[in-house]
């Protein structure tokens, strides 16, 4: 085995938490059963990876072995990536798409591999009908490099691809031809919608995530939501503003509905806007140049905590739309201009 | 106030609540002085006494009024049962209708699209089947707007809804709840059929079935014979019609040779 070969699956396997380590194992499905009987998992971690490394020498691994362990790896820590989406479309009236994963698997390789010499892609089948593609980039002169790997994950017949964001954004282009055409698309367009949380991207996009329907067939009404307030907890304890907080939490649930939130991290806005005032004259109100400032709102789950601002008394109910349109409009990232 | 008046009335307009106080004390050391006299008190036992007696005289008195009015109502109970029982059919006859519409409104399911009117419109239920097996449903959220829109769907993404919608959502909501219901059945049909491939045929197929979202191409490679020496055939099935549940292109080759 090559040396560099070598020491990329040292470094993969070394990734690894010990206590994920049989899991990721058995999901590569490289090492047999009786292989990895033989590897001592109770030893110190630098010895097992040795253990490990030599295990795959005997195998005769490969790059693109190594680099499916990669991709293992990946997908069980997908949210250490930042995820981007980019959206596909087609021309009009195209006919009915028959994709053809292999097609897309071997047309996509090769339109990467007639631009970059150097490059190493490799796939992995996941559920749903979608591939998970890892691109490992070089140059014209260079090797490629395995430890700064770019990610795709795409749901074939759907017009969106989520990417990990690549250090190397000259590649975007390429990755984004190469995405295009082996998808039998046209465009490719780079949405303002960034996230750790794939999961939820997918969810925001495929639009599943009020996936909540008045049925005949369900046993419990939906009128019997609690308010949250629990009128009948103690007949001494008197609520003021009843008709207030009944009032903000019926508008909180019209507007986010019952359904867990899709998670995002922060929700960015770039304000390019020209200085309004009430009062006539100041110094600001006569600059011509639009100011320009950012506000970010960061939180672990951003929609949630927005969703509880006005039930906690910390904003008016209705919020405003440009927090609450984020879902709607697959949107994190927000440019404000004077219309 | 009412104090002052009553001071007025009397004419004695001594002081105000003190005198009053002072009154209310005379008052009760006198009737106390009453009290302590034996003759006085004999005389109110009597008293008391007969009271007793005419409250007992009166109890007994409505006792016996009460068993009457029950006997009377026990021997008329003949007439009044069927009333009563007329009452609780009438309830009953209810309760079985409303439950009645309550099942036929659940099992409008079975007639592939079903609804329920909601606070802002309706929410249309797709439920799909084929040849006999029920299969998955799915939902569209209507809010009833001009124009229509929808609220929200678990129309999976590669079902064209926006393609369909902007044809027929505003103009014929017939024509679009039909049509969805077309893509959603034939595409149900096509993943039931794959998945009963890829299961109950496992002993035939020489690899994995190779399939897409849509299940409209499938290609797989089989044994005409489970076990034994046959050859295996690679099947590539194409469904180019999205309504469809049959494929309108089948290659099946051997060996590189393509029979039809």
């Amino acid at each position: 085995m090559d040396e560099t070969v070598s020491e990329f699956f040292r470094r993969t396997i070394l990734k690894i938490p010990l206590t994920e380590m049989m899991t990721i194992l058995k999901t590569w499905n490289f090492l047999s059963e009786n292989q990895l009987q033989t590897v001592n998992f109770r030893q110190r971690k630098e010895s097992l990876v040795q253990d490990l490394v030599l295990l795959c020498e005997e195998n005769r691994a490969s790059l693109n072995d190594a680099a499916l362990l990669d991709i293992i790896y990946t997908q069980f820590h997908r949210h250490q990536k930042v995820w981007d989406v980019f959206q596909m479309s087609k021309g009009p009236g195209e006919d009915t798409d028959l994709f053809d994963m292999e097609q897309f698997k071997s047309s996509f390789k090769k339109i990467l591999k007639r631009a970059l010499k150097n490059v190493t892609v490799s796939f992995r089948d996941a559920e749903e009908n979608a591939v998970w593609i890892r691109i490992a980039w070089g140059t014209q002169y260079r090797k490629p490099n395995q430890y700064k790997p770019a990610y795709v994950v795409y749901y074939s017949q759907t017009p969106y691809a989520f990417t990990s964001s690549s250090q190397l954004k000259s590649n975007l282009p390429l990755l984004g031809q190469a995405l295009t055409i082996a998808s039998k698309h046209h465009q490719i367009v780079k949405m303002d919608l960034r996230s750790r949380y794939l999961d939820s991207l997918k969810a925001i996009v495929f639009k599943q995530y009020n996936q909540i329907f008045e049925t005949h067939n369900s046993t419990t009404p939906l009128q019997e939501r609690s308010l949250g307030l629990d009128i009948n907890m103690d007949s001494r304890i008197i609520h003021e503003n009843k008709t207030e907080k009944e009032r903000v939490q019926r508008v909180t649930q019209e507007i986010f509905g019952d359904y867990p939130q899709p998670r995002l991290e922060f929700a960015q806005y770039k304000l390019e806007t020209k200085f309004k005032s009430d009062l006539n004259g100041g110094i600001l109100a006569e600059r011509e140049e639009p100011l320009r400032c950012l506000v970010k709102f960061s939180s672990p789950h951003l929609l949630e905590a927005l969703k509880s601002l006005a039930p906690a008394g910390i904003a008016d109910a209705p919020l405003s739309p440009l927090l609450t349109c984020i879902p709607n409009k697959g949107m994190n990232y927000f440019k404000i201009r004077d219309k | 106030m009412e104090l002052a008046n009553t001071l007025s009335q009397d004419g004695e307009s001594r002081g105000g609540v003190l005198a009053h106080l002072e009154r209310l004390e005379t008052q009760v050391s006198r009737s106390r002085k009453k009290m302590e006299e034996p003759q006085s008190a004999q005389a109110e036992e009597s008293a008391l006494g007969t009271r007793i007696h005419e409250l007992r005289r009166l109890r007994d008195k409505l006792r016996a009024e009460v068993k009457q009015h029950q006997a009377s109502v026990k021997a008329s109970t003949t007439n009044v049962e069927p009333d009563q029982t007329l009452e609780i059919t009438e309830q009953e006859s209810l309760k079985r209708k409303w439950e009645n519409v309550k099942a036929i409104l659940q099992a409008y399911r079975f007639t592939g699209i079903s609804g329920k009117l909601t606070s802002r419109g309706v929410c249309v239920c797709i439920s799909t089947a084929f040849e006999g097996n029920l299969l998955d449903s799915y939902f569209v959220d209507l809010v009833m707007r001009k124009p229509l829109q929808i609220h929200h769907h678990s129309i999976p993404v590669f079902i064209p809804l926006e393609e369909i919608s902007a044809k027929y959502l505003q103009t014929n909501i017939q024509h679009f709840l039909f049509t969805l219901c077309e893509y959603l059945n034939a595409y149900s049909g096509r993943k039931y059929q794959a998945d009963r491939l890829q299961s109950d045929f496992e002993a035939f197929l020489a690899g994995p079935l190779q399939r897409n979202s849509l299940c409209n191409l499938l290609s797989f490679t089989y044994k005409a014979e489970p076990e034994g020496q046959s050859f295996p055939f690679c099947a590539r099935l194409l469904y180019k019609d999205l309504t469809t549940t049959l494929p309108t292109d089948v290659t099946v080759t051997y060996q590189g040779s393509i029979f039809f």
